[in-house]
């Protein structure tokens, strides 16, 4: 009765739950042009996840899984269905999500294994896939209601379906590790837990073996996605989207996002996305974008491209950055190898990359 | 050689048997510019309080374009065309602006619009910006600094001594008021310029005396001195290096992010503004006068409130907070040191360890409800030692000591409640180089022990020395930040002003 009457009376007032605010870019997440300068190492028509068997880097996209090297690209394998989630194993091989329905191992010990279900719930958005040192792969499970490629809806729904799963590659088993996140995308070992990012929260979790959560990271002015621990210690924790007021303001309108979805070409909705700029039906984001024919860099975003480097206790140390000018926007995946840092711009569907050297001294500077 | 216009010889001034100034020479010619400093505690104050007939003389003489005179009232010395801006400010708050400028020359009948007319005339004639119809209780101290620089200016002394001035101005009516200073030697008025901007005092005086410990050091032309030299003569050890470095040797990494301020508002001062501050780090905030800076920070410690609808989110160590009054952010480990020491810093007639002891009372509250007198006399105690504060004793009144003991003073009531999370405003506004040097180290090490810092502060070299980040403020929000690495005077200026 209580917490209803404060959520009430948050509501009246703007303020808890209710407040329409985003938090700022600043500290160690200021902004920079450093992915928008970034080298373009590859075009693909519909990439989704990136990974590294520590000899070179992997690519998932649309059905095909391609070894990405000096040499160009090569088709490795191909599915039936679109990958979601690609994660190379340290014992060789690899796990794809397919579909985001299906998880199965390809090469090594524990090829053909498959699991399409956990706790008698069958997967919907499985979208990304970790190995952990006792075997065990941890998957993210985005939502129960919506695909992988309808995360939009499942944002403008207010979706709190995600879940974390452990498979276990000796015997198979499945089990949830967590349940009821708003929005699981992405995973990555941390000693006995597991971080994972809970994008619709805008944090970073870590959840124990037995389930115990622990907030790492939290209030972000972005949309948190996939991680991956950094060479040198610590994370590389990838951004898809930025906050907006607007976007935050829309989120508790929910009369107003019914009408909207119902009637409005998703493409248009006020919500973030993987890129923008493309049609003059996108929303404004609540702020001039233009000034004197110059595209405002620090204007509300629609889409924008973010990775921050974390240390092992999860603080943010410095972040690299495509601000509303740029266009390698929607990073989903990110991953270290040769010295680089490869970064996966879902928004331009494009492969990019850092040489680790340049960030450290752009940092510095 | 002409006849100085104002002369002191052996001016010596006791405070109960304890010399303020003692056997002091100074002189004064017509049209010149002359710069006083020292370090507080030095007797500056004083000796233009001696010339301004605030004070009296114990011994010496004072002359008067060769005369002797003894000014026994400020009156007295403004009959004799001396006129003195004091640091403190002494304007009636419950006056308009014009009234205050019109004080003591009242005629018989006064019609009050002629009176506006005349101020609003005589303000435009210096490029004040202030409304003669305004309470100056409801001006900030910049224009109230203003309303006392153009007094003194309107009652047509000879010699107008400055204490201060420029402490609460920004860079542009600073420039301002340099230009009315070079406009008053032109016009064969003589000006005393007390400041503790070794700058200031460079760039405009045509000598500089040096004041130490109630003695007179050294007087001699401004050409002849650079500030390594000044500052040595001030504190008879070289500072000039370890003050205000060029830029900060080391930065400290940024550590748990212990307050995020989200789009917070308080019409008018405060407009969407957004920032964190992190552990471990001293985050610089600069910003001109009516940026938002300070508001920001008082709403954060509980002394403002933000706007009762939409007001934006504090979010202190990721626990939403909204303080209606200041006692539970001190319980929270916000500690608020206050610009305005002299109004909001501590209570000036009480001793320093019941001032230091206040700040504890204030984080115990209720489990505090009696006053210990031997706890007190401890907590002054250890605290007069920790922060060096220079005093005969602890139950001392505050009034009675230096501008950076008083500093020390508010910041130890602070300290002394063990906060995690302090804001500096304008730690040493009116505050001599020893002090500042000593304040510094205090801030540095705050920081390093992880703490997080704020520094609110009005002076590019101080925010820039010892900073690891620096946030610049306009109009209500933050526009702009800078690490310590790539900021640079011209850049913070420019996100300040543009």
């Amino acid at each position: 009765m209580i917490a209803a009457l404060r959520a009430f009376g948050d509501r009246v007032l703007g303020r808890g739950e209710a407040a329409i605010t985003v938090p700022i870019f600043d500290g160690a997440l200021k902004p920079n042009q450093m992915l928008a300068d970034a080298e373009i190492v590859g075009q693909f028509d519909d990439a989704n996840d990136i990974t590294t068997d520590g000899k070179a880097l992997l690519v998932a996209d649309g059905e095909q899984v391609v070894r990405v090297g000096d040499a160009g690209k090569a088709e490795i394998t191909r599915f039936d269905r679109g990958i979601t989630a690609l994660h190379a194993l340290p014992d060789g091989g690899f796990a794809v999500a397919l579909g985001g329905a299906e998880v199965r191992i390809v090469g090594g010990p524990s090829d053909g294994r498959r699991w399409t279900d956990a706790g008698g719930t069958a997967f919907h958005a499985v979208n990304a896939i970790c190995n952990r040192s006792d075997g065990t792969l941890a998957v993210t499970d985005g939502s129960r209601r919506n695909d992988c490629a309808h995360w939009t809806h499942d944002l403008m729904e207010r979706g709190a379906s995600g879940r974390l799963i452990f498979l276990d590659r000796g015997s198979g088993a499945a089990r949830e590790g967590a349940d009821g996140l708003e929005y699981a995308f992405g995973a990555c070992a941390s000693g006995a837990e597991t971080l994972v990012s809970e994008s619709w929260r805008h944090r970073l979790l870590a959840i124990g073996p037995q389930g115990r959560r622990r907030v790492v990271l939290d209030r972000l002015p972005v949309y948190p996605s996939r991680l991956v621990a950094a060479a040198g210690g610590g994370f590389w924790l990838t951004a898809f989207a930025a906050r907006t007021q607007l976007v935050e303001f829309v989120l508790r309108e929910p009369a107003f996002r019914r009408r909207m979805m119902k009637e409005i070409a998703p493409e248009h909705w006020i919500a973030p996305r993987l890129r923008s700029g493309q049609s003059f039906l996108e929303p404004m984001q609540g702020a001039h974008l233009r000034t004197m024919g110059v595209l405002k860099p620090w204007a509300p975003p629609r889409s924008y491209g973010l990775v921050i480097r974390l240390s092992p206790e999860g603080t943010p140390l410095y972040s690299l950055h495509s601000r509303v000018d740029g266009i390698n926007h929607g990073i989903v995946a990110a991953a270290e190898i040769g010295g680089f840092l490869y970064m996966l711009a879902k928004g331009p569907s494009r492969l990019i990359r850092l040489a680790l050297p340049d960030i450290e001294k752009e940092v510095a500077a | 050689m002409t006849t100085p216009i104002l002369e002191l010889r052996q001016a010596t001034k006791l405070y109960g048997g304890v010399p303020a100034i003692e056997s002091v020479d100074f002189s004064l010619a017509e049209g010149e510019i002359h710069a006083l400093v020292g370090e507080n505690g030095a007797g500056k104050s004083t000796l233009t309080k001696v010339m301004a007939g605030v004070v009296s003389l114990s011994s010496g003489t004072m002359l008067i374009a060769g005369r002797e005179v003894v000014p026994r009232t400020p009156l007295e010395a403004r009959q004799l065309g001396i006129a003195m801006v004091f640091q403190e400010n002494s304007l009636v708050p419950s006056m308009t602006v014009a009234q205050n400028l019109f004080l003591g020359q009242e005629k018989f009948y006064n019609r009050l619009r002629g009176i506006y007319i005349a101020a609003q005339q005589f303000l435009q004639s210096l490029n004040f910006d202030v409304t003669p119809t305004a309470t100056v209780a409801q001006l900030g101290a910049a224009k109230k600094q203003m309303v006392e620089i153009a007094r003194a200016v309107l009652h047509e002394a000879k010699v107008i001594i400055f204490d201060e001035p420029t402490a609460s101005l920004t860079p542009e009516e600073k420039k301002y008021f340099f230009d009315l200073v070079r406009e008053l030697k032109r016009r064969g008025v003589s000006v005393i310029f007390i400041s503790h901007a070794l700058e200031e005092a460079l760039l405009i005086s045509d000598r500089i005396t040096v004041l130490r410990d109630g003695r007179h050091v050294v007087t001699d032309d401004t050409a002849n001195f650079d500030r390594a030299r000044v500052i040595q003569a001030m504190v008879g050890r070289d500072l000039s290096k370890t003050l205000y470095a060029e830029r900060k040797a080391h930065v400290r990494p940024p550590g748990e992010r212990v307050l995020t301020i989200e789009n917070l508002r308080m019409a008018p001062m405060v407009k969407n503004n957004s920032l964190s501050v992190f552990a471990g780090q001293v985050t610089g905030v600069f910003g001109l006068v009516g940026s938002g800076r300070t508001e920001t920070f008082k709403i954060a410690a509980g002394i403002l409130k933000r706007d009762f609808f939409h007001g934006g989110e504090i979010v202190l160590r990721g626990r939403p907070i909204r303080y209606l009054t200041p006692a539970p952010a001190v319980r929270d480990g916000i500690a608020y040191v206050t610009e305005d020491r002299k109004v909001e810093g501590f209570f000036e007639t009480m001793s320093i360890a019941r001032n230091v002891y206040m700040g504890l009372l204030a984080k115990l509250g209720h489990r505090r409800p009696l006053v210990l007198a031997k706890e007190a006399e401890a907590v002054g105690k250890k605290w007069i030692e920790a922060l060096n504060v220079r005093a005969i004793g602890q139950d001392v009144k505050v009034v009675e000591l230096s501008g950076g003991n008083q500093q020390k003073i508010v910041i130890a009531k602070s300290l002394v409640q063990e906060p995690t999370l302090i804001v500096f405003d304008e730690p040493t506004r009116g505050v001599d180089v020893g002090a500042i040097a000593e304040i510094h180290q205090l801030i540095d090490r705050l920081a390093e022990q992880g703490n997080a810092v704020v520094m609110i502060s009005s002076y590019l070299p101080e925010i820039m020395a010892r900073s690891d980040r620096i946030l610049v403020c306009r109009q209500g929000k933050v526009v702009e930040e800078f690490s310590a690495g790539e900021a640079t005077e011209e850049k913070i200026m420019y996100a300040a002003i543009h």
